[in-house]
């Protein structure tokens, strides 16, 4: 393989992706994010707190599409610039679903059980734990929205070595 | 003595596995958990713990210590764990000795709720 750790581009690098707001996918996510920052060049000491913390936002943005009962994809996006940006966007429209709307789900997508008293309850606790967690682990963390037109956008950032361009290719 | 609980899935696709290893260390039924708990596998370690609660086995161990990643729905089932097993005259420990998982438990604060130990009480 010839490629170098960082590609030799002058411009900031986009890796986009979407995926269907079931929790088997959020694997997927948070290993391509520490792929996607490995490659940027984030020092490998980071690469485990991005890992989880595309992993807590993603658990969050499946969380609240599951609460508002909606299938729209979780969009995902990094961005390699000055720094290393990550970008997780939901579509669910209200701050915070009620523990109450979930019991009264019908269907949850699979996932979920809608009559499991527990489960509910944890998934309650979870998202909020996914908040505590991003605010400890994620210096540089933003959440936006949600308001008439969309849901929330968790954007992070972490910094990356040497900021100028590359010239060792 | 050991259960390997592997994930399955409707199109075939290969799964992440959660191993959970069940043994006994005193009084302890210890669940010891290995793979990655997120919020797809979570529910098999949620079912293990109901599972030994509707066993009458009130004293259980989480065993962290092989467990390659935790993220806030594995907490989640940790602290409803907890107080199922306190609800019912029992108790959970978590044993935990991954920095990783120990800052995520110092983060929320959870090293002060849950009974966070480096092994299983033997006695």
């Amino acid at each position: 393989m010839s490629a170098s750790r960082q590609d030799q581009r002058t411009g900031p690098v986009t890796v986009r992706f979407a995926f269907t707001p079931a929790a088997a996918y959020v694997r997927a996510a948070r290993l391509v994010a520490a792929d996607v920052a490995s490659h940027a060049g984030v020092v490998t000491g980071l690469l485990d707190e991005i890992r989880q913390a595309v992993g807590e936002a993603c658990t969050r943005a499946v969380l609240r599409h599951r609460d508002c009962n909606i299938d729209d994809l979780v969009r995902v996006e990094f961005s390699i610039g000055d720094r290393f940006v990550a970008k997780i966007t939901d579509n669910a429209r209200v701050m915070r679903a009620q523990p109450e709307q979930r019991l009264a789900r019908p269907d949850s997508g699979g996932d979920a059980r809608p009559n499991d008293h527990d489960a509910i309850e944890e998934d309650t606790l979870s998202e909020e734990i996914t908040l505590i967690v991003l605010g400890g682990l994620v210096e540089d963390l933003v959440v936006s929205g949600p308001d008439d037109e969309r849901g929330t956008t968790v954007s992070m950032s972490w910094p990356l070595p040497g900021t100028a361009p590359s010239g060792d290719h | 003595m050991g259960e390997r609980v592997r994930g399955s899935s409707s199109d075939g696709a290969p799964e992440p596995e959660l191993g959970l290893n069940l043994s006994v260390v005193g009084a302890y039924s210890v669940i010891s958990v290995s793979g990655e708990i997120d919020m797809y596998t979570a529910p098999k370690l949620r079912e293990a713990v109901r599972q030994l609660t509707a066993e009458g086995r009130m004293h259980v161990a989480i065993d962290l210590t092989p467990t390659e990643f935790c993220d806030s729905t594995g907490l989640g089932v940790l602290i409803g764990a907890r107080r199922r097993l306190t609800d019912a005259g029992g108790d959970l420990v978590v044993v935990c000795t991954n920095p990783r998982i120990s800052k995520l438990l110092d983060l929320t604060g959870l090293d002060k709720v849950l009974d966070v130990r480096e092994a299983v009480p033997d006695e």
